[in-house]
């Protein structure tokens, strides 16, 4: 996209590059996120339930560099997704023949949810932080930590939902995200809410570790968060070019 | 107030492709706030058992077999807020947008927003994270059993600070709002229920009796007053809902 010369200094050019920065950091975050979860050993298989404390402990004691690195990773960086969900928000406000109010109940979801994902880490890296602590501690700082990173999947659903109402309440001759957008934002929603009970179960697919709570989830959550990254884009370079800012 | 809000519809560069707008995506929002705070009731009374409060003044033992006699519908309450708590975010969500209706100016709007989305966190999420991490190992030592019990209760109960600001926020928002966006005497209830919050800074320090975490003035009086609040929020709510005209905005 060009930002024409003209219009360069105008406040409504300035609105279109800063959410293009935005979403050029939420990008580079996602990057480095991508690396902590991979540098991640608790995820490689992702961490039985039915370990015992001493198993977990000594898990916590045998990798302690890899796990230190990578929740402080997590933790730095986790957030920096924060000003793309933002940008949503400002594109959801610009929809027509509604009210706003699916955009102002999306950020207030956004907030919350963001608390729950800075949260989780904390637990994970207090683990880490003495790995010769009891291992009964070590245990429930390890249980804390995986049921806050997979199952409060409450705020997703509520902003997926805000999401997916407003697209289809976005009924002028210039939608803001295409109708799709609704739909896979629900498809995203019935994804991840099985996850929640992973805080009851031990082992099978729902479980912490199971192939619907780990893979169906945080996959259904990483395809939704990129394939926005391009819908999002596109919405942005509509509307410079509608406002007259670019060609 | 009517001229206001138009007048601030106008002045948005999308409003003037809009149709004449139904307010469907009102009324959906508004019924997530009654059906949320429900469910949350049945929740948190019938399911997770944290109203009426289980007792501070127990043994260890004591609370491990609190924990053992209610697990499986702690597991099912506190599982199902992993699901729903987002409702308390659109229900906030709602409040602050009509709160920027007002003609109060927004700093009080976001403030409301802002603290009752850091709110969520201690005062909902931490219980049911505390209670859940007991029940998924009965077998855990009974100390540590304990501790989550404190935190839990504690957390849900004892969390002030986020809720006291946002009343204050409300209150001070409909104070000075002339668009007459919720009715005055809203605001004089909602500064009540600050004074429940300071009254309840009382169950940190007692374990016991009327101002402990389970005690008739700390946490019944609280309650009634919320009680009360909160049906008084949600009536208003609606109010302001059926006099927002159609197709119109928050000011900016």
């Amino acid at each position: 996209m060009q930002i024409l010369a003209e219009a360069e200094e105008l406040p409504k050019a300035t609105n279109i590059k800063t959410q293009l920065v935005a979403l050029w950091i939420a990008a580079a975050s996602a990057l480095i996120l991508l690396v902590a979860f991979i540098a991640f050993p608790g995820f490689w298989p992702p961490m039985s339930p039915e370990l015992t404390a001493d198993q977990v402990a000594s898990f916590y004691r045998d990798h302690t560099a890899w796990i230190r690195f990578s929740m402080v990773t997590f933790n730095l960086c986790g957030i920096m997704l924060l000003p793309f969900f933002c940008v949503v928000v400002v594109q959801m406000k610009r929809m027509a023949t509604q009210s706003q109010v699916f955009a102002y109940c999306y950020l207030s979801a956004v907030v919350s949810g963001a608390t729950l994902f800075a949260l989780a880490d904390i637990f994970y890296a207090a683990a880490a932080f003495r790995p010769g602590r009891d291992p009964d501690l070590i245990l429930l700082l390890n249980d804390l930590g995986w049921m806050v990173f997979i199952a409060p999947v409450g705020m997703i659903v509520a902003q997926n939902l805000m999401l997916a109402l407003a697209v289809y309440h976005d009924n002028g001759p210039n939608p803001v995200f295409p109708r799709w957008v609704g739909h896979l934002s629900l498809l995203t929603l019935f994804a991840m809410v099985p996850s929640a009970c992973a805080v009851v179960m031990t082992n099978g697919p729902l479980a912490w570790d199971g192939p619907v709570s780990f893979w169906l989830r945080n996959g259904a959550f990483a395809t939704f968060t990129i394939v926005m990254f391009f819908v999002v884009r596109a919405a942005i370079h509509r509307q410079a070019i509608e406002e007259g800012v670019a060609r | 107030m009517s001229t206001t809000v138009l007048s601030a519809s106008g002045g948005d560069p999308v409003a003037p492709h809009a149709a004449p707008a139904s307010k469907r995506d009102l009324w959906i929002v508004f019924w997530i706030f009654p059906i949320f705070f429900g469910l949350f009731g049945v929740i948190f009374v019938l399911l997770a058992r944290v109203i009426p409060p289980p007792r501070p003044d127990v043994t260890t033992d004591q609370k491990v077999q609190w924990f053992a006699a209610h697990a499986t519908t702690i597991q099912i309450g506190f599982a199902a807020v992993c699901v729903v708590f987002g409702g308390a975010a659109i229900a906030n969500g709602y409040v602050a947008y009509q709160m920027k209706r007002m003609s109060s100016g927004p700093t009080f709007a976001y403030a409301y927003m802002g603290s009752m989305a850091v709110g969520t966190l201690p005062g909902l999420m931490l219980v049911a994270l505390c209670f859940l991490a007991a029940t998924l190992r009965p077998g855990r030592q009974p100390r540590i059993i304990a501790l989550l019990y404190d935190l839990g209760m504690l957390s849900f109960n004892g969390s002030l600070g986020c809720f006291a600001t946002g009343y204050l926020a409300f209150a001070i928002a409909i104070l000075y709002d002339k668009n007459a966006i919720f009715p005055k005497w809203l605001a004089y209830v909602s500064i009540w229920q600050i004074v429940t919050e300071v009254i309840a800074t009382q169950m940190w320090v007692s374990s016991a009796g009327p101002y402990s975490w389970n005690g008739s003035i700390a946490f019944w009086l609280a309650v009634i007053v919320f009680g009360f609040w909160l049906n008084c929020q949600g009536i208003c709510l609606k109010l302001a809902t059926d006099r927002q005209p159609a197709g119109s905005r928050p000011l900016d």
